[in-house]
């Protein structure tokens, strides 16, 4: 912890590269690294009884993929599925997730003087995955530990999560 | 063993032998294995010549790799472990239980020398000296008056009984030299020649010249087995005074040069069915003899390519058969497998089930031509539907090995465990060439041997007990495998106490479990697989700690399988493991509901109609049974279930699926039955989790997803 209270990943402050989406006016930057592939959007098979945001699973050149929806993860107040509606392929140690995202935008280095920890605010997203904001001339990315954020027990997507 | 360190690590040598390391501890555990069982089911009294020499081959074949790799503790331990069992083939000494205890010691010792050379060289050294004292004091003794020590003095009575009756010990025709004496004089002699002579069928004997002045030799030639020679001369003579030395011309055991080592590698070339590598035949080392200088200087010489053929899960399989016979056909056995590694099995079964996806697609899409139109088209999809259906079933048989696998760990654990209860147990086994997926197999070990071990440890009561009771002294616990529709099922039986039902429902009211004396015995049965529960009075290091029951059934669980107990106090205790066959590929019945389509097994299809809505009947809010035939059997809509979304208000489910899974049946209510096809199973659980009610996914014709449904799951959910 800093003097201003505020967290930061020590590691994330380090040079990285990151793809940013956008989840209704907000952007996101992800670790490219975690990112398998891009896609368009194909409505799933539906699984019982799962959480809203849990879409379902595709089929992934015959790997069973399952898909959450960012948006009604995140409450964002829209989440249509058109032509342009985008589903990122997280390959996360061995465990390949899809994430429905509004758009993707660039692919980008973050120098470190741009790096500003997150801060102490109450939000919707998992304390613990947002590592810090990335500030660019006239954009803020919230920059998140995506690979945290899809274990986390709120996203439903492993057994213990579940109990 | 002097000569072997100068091939220490391969580091001198202008030959690396590292990248053969691997292979060397895969055959050597497999010989050692394969020792432990001969030596389990030798027979003391009788002991077959075969059975001693494929004994002496075990140890010998270890000892030899073992020196030729430089791991000298290992070879110098097999190296006693041959001189025992040399004597021992050569008649010099009578095989007794304490041999074959200080054998059974020593490969595990072995086992755990070549173990630890394995991961380097990490970790405790066991101590091979007493053994190798023990070994040396029985090979010299004649046996008969070894002291054995502590626990093994009671003989434990484990044999592995199987039904095919144990052959008569029969041999093949053997050349043999006779050392008899010292004899009193030579009428002596005579009068042994005369007596062979006499008895027809015997084979002969001629008198060969021999230096000492008291012994006289002969030439044997006969297919009896030398124990019933030693019966005959001890007519005239004590059986200490004579030395059977079998001299029948067979493999070479240790060719003495190069020249005869090539000779017995063409050997096996001529055999029919044998690849044609450049390997030595099963049983001799890969050198010959240590120091046999089959490196030195010999960059690129013509070394036996790492593929070669051993025996792998044959062995295990023939257990009990080929053991008894000759050894011609095993060497043949072993000769006609290869050693495959199991990723590449495994991408081999992904491609095939790629393929029959595709193969799928293309059927389907082909429904929509017309019959007429395309003949050839059609006709080569049928013979591909075809070929793609062969192909996929031998594939999956690969990964497939029999059971006996699993069994054979059992003879050897049940004689320690009863010695050391002071229990007689006699083990029995069946069905042992069932087929199993060797992932399977791997998983279903551990639970299986704590059932075994819970049958020993509390079932069978000890000798006097079970005298009162009017029962055989010795327990039998016996060990079944069988296909069952699309299951395997493994049944552990014990002939012991059985469980006391007043007992259990003690304890589970103890444990402040929700029990009724009304409860009908199945359910009480499976309180023992609570965590923590155990009516064992006394708490032993092999079970009683209450930790086994609910690891054994969390484990089934897992593997999609279920566990059903059946006792009778007084009588015996049967457990029952049912686990589904793992199929990668299976013939699945699709169905829909509103827009969805999910798959069913199609084994576990049992039958479907069409009903009307006033067919239904209802019991007690909300459950619901329909009528068939005869029987009321329960009803699960899918609708329900899975919270199907109805957009077609009019459309309601009216077909019935009867599916039975465990013994029971119920009728899924769907809307649709969409068609027959064959899937490839994937598993949702890699990247998702386990869905309640499905076993997995599969991915139909037109690319996308559809959920398998777990017939089990459905079949309980309707049980409450």
């Amino acid at each position: 912890m800093t003097a201003m209270g505020y967290t930061q990943d020590q590691s994330f402050a380090n040079e990285r590269e990151y793809l940013t989406f956008r989840l209704d006016r907000e952007e996101f930057g992800i670790d490219i690294m975690k990112v398998q592939e891009i896609r368009g959007y194909e409505p799933p098979t539906r699984i019982a009884n799962a959480p809203s945001f849990i879409k379902g699973v595709f089929n992934l050149r015959g790997t069973i993929v399952p898909i959450v929806d960012l948006r009604l993860k995140f409450d964002c107040p829209r989440a249509d599925y058109d032509s342009s509606t985008v589903v990122i392929v997280l390959n996360l140690a061995r465990r390949i997730v899809g994430i429905v995202v509004d758009s993707v935008s660039d692919v980008l280095t973050l120098p470190s003087e741009n790096f500003k920890p997150a801060p102490d605010i109450d939000t919707i997203i998992d304390r613990e995955s947002v590592v810090g904001l990335g500030s660019l001339r006239d954009r803020m990315l919230i920059l998140l530990d995506i690979e945290k954020l899809m274990a986390s027990h709120g996203m439903a997507l492993t057994s213990d999560a579940i109990n | 063993m002097s000569d072997a360190q100068q091939h220490g690590g391969g580091a001198e040598s202008d030959f690396d032998l590292t990248q053969f390391y691997q292979v060397f501890f895969e055959e050597a555990a497999e010989n050692l294995d394969l020792m432990e069982q001969m030596l389990l089911s030798l027979h003391l009294e009788t002991a077959d010549d075969e059975e001693l020499n494929g004994i002496f081959r075990c140890a010998h074949s270890v000892k030899g790799g073992a020196a030729t790799f430089g791991f000298a503790d290992v070879a110098g331990l097999t190296h006693q472990m041959e001189s025992l069992l040399d004597r021992l083939r050569r008649h010099e000494i009578q095989p007794n239980s304490a041999m074959v205890d200080v054998l059974l010691q020593s490969a595990d010792v072995s086992r755990s020398l070549l173990a630890r050379h394995q991961a380097g060289g990490i970790g405790d050294l066991p101590s091979t000296e007493a053994l190798v004292q023990r070994i040396s004091e029985l090979a010299l003794g004649d046996g008969q008056n070894s002291a054995p020590t502590g626990a093994l003095a009671t003989a434990p009575l484990v044999r592995a009984v199987k039904p095919e009756l144990q052959p008569m010990a029969l041999v093949g025709e053997r050349t043999l030299e006779i050392l008899v004496g010292p004899l009193k004089d030579r009428a002596q002699g005579e009068a042994i020649q005369e007596l062979f002579r006499d008895i027809p069928g015997l084979g002969t004997i001629e008198a060969l010249a021999c230096d000492q002045a008291d012994m006289q030799k002969y030439a044997v030639v006969s297919s009896t087995s030398s124990d019933e020679l030693l019966d005959l001369f001890e007519f005239h003579v004590s059986r200490s005074q004579v030395v059977i030395k079998d001299v029948t011309k067979t493999w070479p055991e240790t060719p003495t040069d190069f020249a005869d080592a090539v000779d017995v590698f063409r050997a096996t070339q001529l055999q029919p069915g044998t690849m044609a590598l450049d390997d030595p035949p099963p049983g001799t080392p890969l050198a010959p003899s240590p120091g046999f200088g089959f490196f030195d200087g010999a960059p690129g010489a013509p070394m036996a390519p790492p593929v070669h053929v051993t025996s792998a899960a044959e062995m295990p399989a023939s257990q009990g058969k080929t053991v008894e016979k000759s050894v011609a056909p095993l060497a043949q056995a072993e000769a006609a497998t290869l050693r495959v590694s199991i990723s590449k099995v495994d991408q081999l079964i992904n491609l095939v089930g790629e393929l029959v996806i595709t193969q799928a697609m293309l059927a389907q899409n082909s429904r929509a031509l017309e019959a007429g139109q395309f003949p050839k088209l059609m006709a080569g999809l049928a013979d591909l539907d075809r070929n793609t259906r062969d192909l996929q079933e031998s594939v999956m048989s690969i990964r497939m090995i029999p059971m006996s696998v699993v069994f054979s760990r059992f003879p050897r654990m049940l004689r320690d465990l009863a010695s050391k209860l002071g229990k007689k147990v006699e083990f029995v086994t069946m069905g042992e060439s069932t087929e199993l997926d060797k992932g399977l197999v791997e998983k279903i070990t551990d639970p299986l041997t704590h059932l075994v071990r819970n049958s020993c440890d509390h079932g069978v009561e000890m000798p006097e007990e079970r005298v009162r009771a009017g029962k055989p002294e010795a327990g039998t616990i016996t060990l079944s495998a069988a296909h069952q529709g699309g299951s395997i099922v493994i049944e552990v039986r014990d002939d012991g106490r059985g469980m006391s039902r007043e007992k259990i429902l003690k304890k589970a009211r103890e444990r402040g479990l929700e029990v009724s004396d009304q409860m009908p015995d199945a359910d009480v049965w499976q309180l023992i697989f609570a965590p923590g529960f155990s009516t064992a009075e006394v708490v032993t290091d092999v079970s009683g700690r209450g930790v086994g029951m609910d690891v054994v059934k969390r484990n089934i669980t897992a593997l999609n399988g279920t566990v059903e107990i059946d006792s009778a106090e007084g009588y015996g205790m049967r457990v029952s493991v049912r686990l589904p066959l793992t199929l990668a590929i299976m013939d699945g019945m699709s169905v829909g509901v509103g827009k969805e389509v999910y798959m069913l097994p199609l084994s576990s299809v049992i039958e479907s109609f069409q009903v009307k809505a006033d067919a239904i009947n209802t019991v007690g809010q909300g459950a619901q049974l329909v009528k068939v035939r005869d029987e009321y059997m329960p009803v699960v809509e899918l609708e329900r279930v899975f919270q199907i979304p109805r957009t077609d208000r009019d459309r309601t489910s009216d077909i019935m699926v009867v599916i039975e899974s465990e013994g029971s049946r119920v009728a899924l209510l769907v809307d649709d039955l969409l068609g027959q096809q064959q899937v490839v199973v994937k598993n949702l659980e890699s990247n998702y989790r386990k869905i309640p009610n499905v076993s997995g996914a599969t991915i139909l014709g037109d690319g996308k997803v559809a959920l398998i449904l777990d017939t089990g799951a459905l079949v309980r959910r309707s049980r409450h």
